[in-house]
């Protein structure tokens, strides 16, 4: 049976996050932009690109699936939150 | 109306009707172009002098701005929250990590719409200004949203 899944720590949250939001100087902010893609990464953001777009064919699809998937995220947040 | 308590095309209705100048960036916007990206906030940026009538709009969604209108211009961005949230730039002008100023004017005369639901629309910046947008905050997924977008703008031409 695989491991069952457990929601990391509040702190350990907090710590992700902030180090998310971490605004970079316009040096490490340029070196990142500018990191040159493979052609196999780029071929699959191309790839991730057309799927969702075939899928999902105007704006209002796109963000209506994104608001779900969000809200579904959120309901597994609260479920996970509840079994601790 | 959605679980949760908050429905997006309400809240994109609800901006359009009021007037304001009210341009969606961010990653709702990349989402709106076609980008697979996730969010749960929503970011704006609108003109100086529609704060009011974006609190104002949203207020019935129970929205709640947390500085005056006032206030938010001279702080140069603000939230409307409650179980959402969302982010408003109201600046003339905002600064990328470069010190490059970009000029809402400017953005806002280059705008595209986009179909939110049948009857609802909302302002999108260009490709090119909402790259530059994303210069804006400079975190490491804003780069990362850049390379995306440098993609999808490679597709395009």
């Amino acid at each position: 049976m695989p491991p069952r899944f457990r929601m990391p720590s509040d702190e350990a949250v907090a710590e992700a996050r902030a180090l998310a939001e971490r605004r970079l100087s316009a040096e490490e902010f340029n070196a990142r932009v500018n990191a040159p893609l493979t052609e196999e990464e780029r071929a699959e953001m191309l790839s991730l690109i057309d799927w969702f777009m075939r899928r999902y064919p105007t704006p209002a699809a796109r963000l209506a699936q994104a608001r779900q998937s969000y809200l579904a995220a959120e309901r597994l947040r609260k479920a996970a939150r509840g079994s601790d | 109306m959605e679980s949760g308590g908050f429905d997006h095309v309400e809240f994109f209705r609800a901006l359009e009707a009021s007037g304001a100048r009210v341009l969606l960036i961010g990653r709702q916007a990349l989402i709106a172009l076609g980008l697979p990206v996730n969010t749960k906030d929503y970011d704006l940026w609108i003109h100086v002098d529609d704060a009011a009538a974006v609190n104002q709009a949203t207020a019935p969604l129970g929205l709640v701005a947390n500085y005056t209108p006032e206030l938010a211009r001279t702080r140069g961005r603000y939230v409307l929250e409650n179980s959402e949230r969302v982010d408003v730039l109201v600046a003339r002008s905002v600064s990328t990590v470069d010190g490059v100023m970009v000029f809402f004017d400017d953005v806002w005369s280059r705008r595209e719409r986009v179909e939110i639901a049948p009857g609802v629309s909302v302002a999108l910046p260009c490709l090119d200004d909402l790259i530059v947008t994303k210069r804006f905050g400079a975190r490491g997924r804003d780069a990362d949203d850049i390379q995306m977008l440098e993609v999808l703008r490679s597709r395009r031409t």
